[in-house]
């Protein structure tokens, strides 16, 4: 049962921010995380701030330089079948239609996709744990299937997004209201890492509102892709993901992202795997060699070993897809 | 003992009274049908899909109140203290109670061997209730918990069953962690038989526990009238309920009423009181007032009912021409901290499902803190197929002998675990020879064998079978038929339609013997208070105790009639049949009258036609059986199982109707996909002993595209005429024996990898995979 709270819907971004300000107070974009979070009292919120009235935050648009700007209200569904977005920067179509299920790909909101919560079971249960205030992460002794094998550092969720590796393999940017004006951060620097902050995941301050997100034009002989395997077909995080946007010039790579999902407490760049690609073909051997490098540094807890083999095999089998070999 | 205990597994705690011989008793099944096997849509259909069916998580009563429990959070406590001040004195609340409350002199129902009161004070599994409120909003109520302070006493805990026996583990019940002395079963020489095959393996196998988790939670609304009480309960039983709550509460049977029309799924957790159901009780007296209490999704993962996790272990002889010589067979599980079945008839298929001679078993069943154990569709045998049908496609690679070939080879002739009484009708070999030739099993397998290996994808198929130890049904049921005086029909009967369309094949059957439409029958079911005595929706016997009193009370009815028409028809009641709400003689001169002008008819009223269900055969097994074949791929590299396609091909005896059979078979192969591929009780085994994914999101159900939409129903009818009056078996629990199993072993055939223990996902298959790649 959801806990007692105040609600407002506000009619500006102004008023939204204004109402921000008070403690304890949480946006609400889709509310598809944000109502079981406060249903599964993962944290307080005394005051939800819809901010579902500011139509000038939704819609997908081409910018001027051949990038896009998507309005951070934007549902899923729509980034995921979106013309413009297929067209220059597919790898970001396909990972939002990976997102959980219709119902909540229509309900959610690309902004609230990358400043979701993260769905680590401790985190979510009634459990104290290091992210929620307390002094343990649970799952470093306890039931860490699904855990991270990369970047974990005392706090050993995975990122849960679908939709930001693709993003920062796609070289996005986040723009921010602020009361004090406004801000732009890359994606690279939005999330959080538990060593910086554990208790949090991105760098918004309470009354900050992400308002739009933008790519930038695609380089020549850019290809993205995004796939990932899950325990289940449908309404399923990744138990392993990979975002790729390489830029070819014939069958070289010349530049480009390799971007893990399922695998870190951030959406996580593996510049090993980049380095063993770029300026190469793809061949079997790059790819296996390349999945190896992304790998390297992996550590397994106890009950997520298979995570490294897995990763392996797709990312092997994701360079091989993009190359066409 | 050799004696099967299926029979008690459903009626256990409930007097069974013998049911005076049917009327008809020497009806033989029909040769030919009208209405009955064709595919007809349910009854309620429109009320289901429209919404307006009233479940009761939609009932609402005037000036009802809203009830919640609060329930232990750790594993192991002792309550040292409760403070419902804070509640108490919230507006809107109207009762708090708890262990230290007067009203709690209830003893928990269905549960002889370990009393307990309706608050324990003494907790043994995460969820045990330790208090409940009622107020005026369900968000009211959940507030007033958050304010009630409970002390406890944490105590030490085992949740993880393996380990329930070691000699350090803390202590569920002062008596220690094993519920009783380990069951075994011999027959044969084991030993002799081990020696004799050419071929001998042994595995481990693992089974996760499953939670039941309903559509609809569990739940229930309790209202007084005086010293009266009703419940509109969701339960796959409603006689059951009364006399659970009559006992508890200390209330005449005839003063509780149960009704429950509709109930979205129970699978075997809803076959019994809740103790929610006496909390709401409780409640409802204490405030004068209706109470709803309806539990939510985490409690139902925690409190009411799981299929236990089983480990097991086989040992398997063969000879080079598929003869099997010997099975030794070991198994533990657990109820979690009741004694509440975690080993039930985990063996019963290696006794009884292959020819064999030489068997050996033996079950262990351990108390363990955790939530208990409910019947869950067809308990035991899915985990005891999930060992056995993956030893015996081993079996078959090791003797070089098809699959299919090796079980056909081993089709029992007799119920073995019965001392050898014959089965009435025994569909199992051509279940396996009709199932495998509609899923070109043959050429499915050769054009595998012959298919290419590059790439990542790898092809495969597999098969099992089954059978299920209940089935059969038996009385006592008993059924009326009436027919009123402009002709309409009702039927009366106290059985549920948990959702398999009970309702729906029992119209079909009064259609069938009164010449009408089954949409002409009115049915009226599930209410102690005006319907008859009939047992619990479960143990897939519904259909055969059911339908045969069914039948007799519609054929009691007809004769009835015909006794009036024959005599204002001047005719002998032998040329008289009906058709279409018509009276039809037949001879010279054929002549016709509407029921409703039946003189006779409209000066009694109506005509009541009783019938009852009457013995089965004495000296016979009823039992139902199964093949299942699947075709899965598999990618190497990720250890993603993509289930093509799925073919069940059941022997139920007779199809009633073809839809809600097939509803059964596919909807049983959906939940054994689950079973086998995502489903899982994860406990904090190691830490806090606390169930980690008790939601629908982290625990896994298969969704629409985890099974194939390729899914064929093959019936396999043996016209069995001694099972029962209408030649009907069970069909909804052996619909889901074989099919974790038959996953297994396709993803076996297609990679060259077994696992052995569930669910078969990447996090199981992508290491072994690997590894069988070797060092990569
Ligand atoms: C069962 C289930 C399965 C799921 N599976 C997946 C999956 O497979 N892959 C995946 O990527 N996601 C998955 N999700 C997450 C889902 O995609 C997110 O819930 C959704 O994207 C959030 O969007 P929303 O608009 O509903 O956000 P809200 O619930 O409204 O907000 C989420 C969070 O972001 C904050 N927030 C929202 N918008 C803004 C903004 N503009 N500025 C600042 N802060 C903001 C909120 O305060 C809140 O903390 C799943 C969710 C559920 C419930």
């Amino acid at each position: 049962m959801l806990p007692q709270f105040n609600y407002v819907r506000a009619q500006s971004l102004e008023e939204a921010q204004q109402q921000l300000s008070t403690d304890g107070a949480r946006v609400c974009a889709g509310g598809s995380d944000l109502l079981g979070c406060l249903r599964d009292d993962v944290f307080d919120c005394s005051k939800v701030v819809s901010i579902s009235s500011l139509n000038q935050l939704r819609g997908i648009a081409r910018t001027r330089d051949g990038g896009i700007r998507i309005g951070s209200l934007t549902p899923i569904a729509e980034v995921a079948a979106s013309a413009t977005v297929q067209e220059t920067h597919a790898g970001l179509s396909q990972a939002a239609s990976e997102v959980a299920s219709p119902q909540l790909r229509n309900q959610g909101t690309i902004g609230g996709n990358i400043c979701q919560k993260p769905r680590c079971w401790y985190y979510r249960g009634e459990f104290h744990c290091l992210r929620k205030g307390g002094t343990t992460c649970y799952a470093l002794a306890g039931e860490n299937q699904y855990h991270c094998i990369l970047g974990g550092y005392r706090c050993y969720i995975v990122h849960p997004s679908d939709t930001a590796p693709a993003l920062l393999a796609l070289n996005a940017t986040v723009h921010i209201a602020a009361p004090s004006g406004s801000r732009t951060v890359p994606l690279d620097e939005f999330h959080v890492h538990p060593r910086d902050d554990p208790q949090r995941e991105t760098v918004l301050q309470g009354n900050e509102i992400v308002t739009e997100i933008t790519l930038p034009a695609p380089p020549p002989g850019l290809r993205s892709s995004y796939r990932k395997v899950r325990a289940r077909g449908s309404w399923d995080f990744a138990l392993a993901g990979v975002a790729l946007a390489l830029a070819f010039n014939g069958d070289q790579v010349v530049s480009g992202r390799i971007v893990l999902s399922g695998a870190a407490p951030v959406p996580w760049r593996s510049r090993e795997a980049e380095n063993a690609v770029i300026g190469r073909r793809i061949d079997a051997a790059t790819a296996r060699e390349a999945a190896a490098a992304a790998m390297e540094d992996a550590t397994a807890l106890k009950r997520n070993a298979y995570k490294i083999p897995l990763f392996k095999g797709l990312v092997e089998q994701q360079l091989l897809a993009i190359a066409g070999a | 003992m050799n004696k099967p205990n299926e029979a008690r597994y459903y009626v256990h705690g409930v007097e069974v009274p013998q049911t005076p011989p049917a009327r008809a008793k020497d009806q033989e099944p029909w040769d030919e049908t009208r209405v009955l096997g064709e595919p007809l849509p349910r009854v309620d259909g429109y009320e289901r899909v429209s919404g307006t069916a009233v479940y009761p998580a939609d009932m609402s009563l005037p000036r009802m109140l809203y009830g919640a429990i609060l329930r232990c959070p750790h594993p192991s406590a002792v309550v040292t203290g409760v403070d419902t001040s804070g509640a108490e004195g919230m507006a809107g609340v109207h009762a708090v109670i708890s262990a230290f409350t007067p009203e709690d002199d209830t003893t928990r129902p269905h549960d002889e061997l370990i009393r307990s009161t309706l608050f324990n004070t003494r907790c043994r599994y995460e969820g045990e209730a330790v208090a409940a409120v009622a107020a005026e909003s369900p968000y009211i109520a959940h507030d007033a918990l958050r304010a009630i302070n409970v002390e406890y006493e944490v105590l030490p805990f085992v949740a993880d069953e393996r380990r329930a026996l070691e000699p350090d583990a803390p202590k569920v019940h002062e008596t220690g962690n094993q519920v009783s002395d380990t069951e075994r079963y011999e027959r044969g020489d084991v030993e002799q038989g081990l020696r004799e095959a050419d071929v001998v393996l042994e595995e481990e196998y693992r089974c996760e526990c499953e939670i039941h988790t309903p559509m609809e939670p569990h739940g229930c609304v309790a209202s007084w009238d005086g010293d009266r009480l009703t419940i509109w309960e969701s339960t796959q039983g409603v006689y059951n309920i009364q006399t659970q709550v009559a006992a508890s509460l200390g209330v005449p049977l005839s003063k509780v009423r149960v009704v429950g029309h509709y109930m979205g799924g129970g699978f075997g957790s809803k076959l019994q009181a809740g103790r929610y159901t006496l909390t709401a009780a409780l409640l409802a007296k204490q405030t004068a007032r209706p109470v709803k209490l309806t539990l939510t999704r985490e409690e139902t993962y925690l409190a009411v009912g799981n299929r236990p996790p089983s480990n097991m272990r086989l040992k398997a002889g063969v000879k080079r021409d598929g003869t099997l010589t010997a099975l030794d067979y070991s198994g533990t599980g657990t109820g979690g901290a009741a004694r509440a079945g975690g080993t039930s008839l985990l063996d019963w298929l290696i006794r009884d499902l292959y020819l064999c001679p030489n068997v050996r078993t033996e079950l262990t069943d351990v108390y363990v803190n955790a939530g208990p154990a409910r019947p869950f569709r067809a308990p035991g045998h899915p985990q005891c197929a999930w060992a056995l049908e993956q030893m015996m496609d081993a079996l078959a690679v090791a003797i070089d002998m098809d699959p299919v070939q090796l079980r056909l080879k081993n089709v029992p002739t007799v119920s073995q675990g019965r001392n050898g009484i014959p089965y009435t009708t025994t569909g199992l070999q051509r279940c396996l020879e009709e199932g495998a030739r509609e899923f070109r099993w043959e050429e499915t397998k050769n054009e595998i064998a012959s298919g290419d290996l590059n790439g990542d994808i790898r092809r495969g198929v597999g098969m099992g079978s089954g059978l299920w130890a209940g089935g059969g049904g038996g009385p006592p049921s008993t059924a009326i038929v009436k027919i009123y005086s402009d002709g309409s029909i009702n039927l009366n009967m106290g059985a549920s339609d948990i959702g398999t369309g009970t309702k729906t094949v029992m119209a079909m059957v009064v259609a069938e013997e009164l010449g009408v439409s089954h949409e002409d029958i009115q049915v009226e079911h599930a209410d102690t208070g005006t319907t008859q005595y009939a047992t619990a929706s479960g143990g897939s016997k519904t259909v055969p105790t059911e339908s045969p009193a069914v039948r007799a009370a519609a054929i009691d009815a007809r004769e009835q009639l015909f006794e009036i028409a024959a005599e204002e028809m001047e005719v002998d009641v032998s040329v008289l049949s009906l058709r279409d709400g018509k009276v039809v003689a037949t001879g010279e001169t054929p002549r016709e009258v509407n029921v409703a002008e039946l003189q006779g008819l409209r000066r009694r009223g109506n005509i009541t036609g009783v019938g009852y269900r009457g013995p089965n055969p004495s000296d016979k097994a009823v039992n139902p059986f199964a093949a299942q074949f699947c075709e899965v791929e598999v990618n190497i590299k990720t250890g993603e199982v993509n289930v093509v396609r799925f073919l069940g091909a059941h022997d139920s005896g007779r199809v009633m109707n073809r839809l809600t059979y097939q509803n059964q078979v596919f909807g049983g192969i959906t939940m054994g996909i689950g079973l086998g591929m995502t489903e899982q009780r994860l406990l904090d085994v190691d830490q806090t002993g606390k169930m980690v994914n008790k939601n629908w999101h982290d625990y896994k159900l298969p969704t629409a595209v985890d099974v194939p939409a390729d899914m064929t129903c093959v019936p396999i009818d043996p016209h069995d005429t001694e099972c029962n009056t209408t030649g009907a078996k069970g069909i909804g629990e052996p619909a889901t024996i074989p099919t974790a199993a038959v996953v297994a072993n396709a993803v076996y055939h297609a990679t060259g990898v077994r696992i052995t223990d569930t669910p078969i996902d990447p996090t199981k298959l992508v290491n072994a995979l690997a590894a069988a790649r070797g060092g990569e």
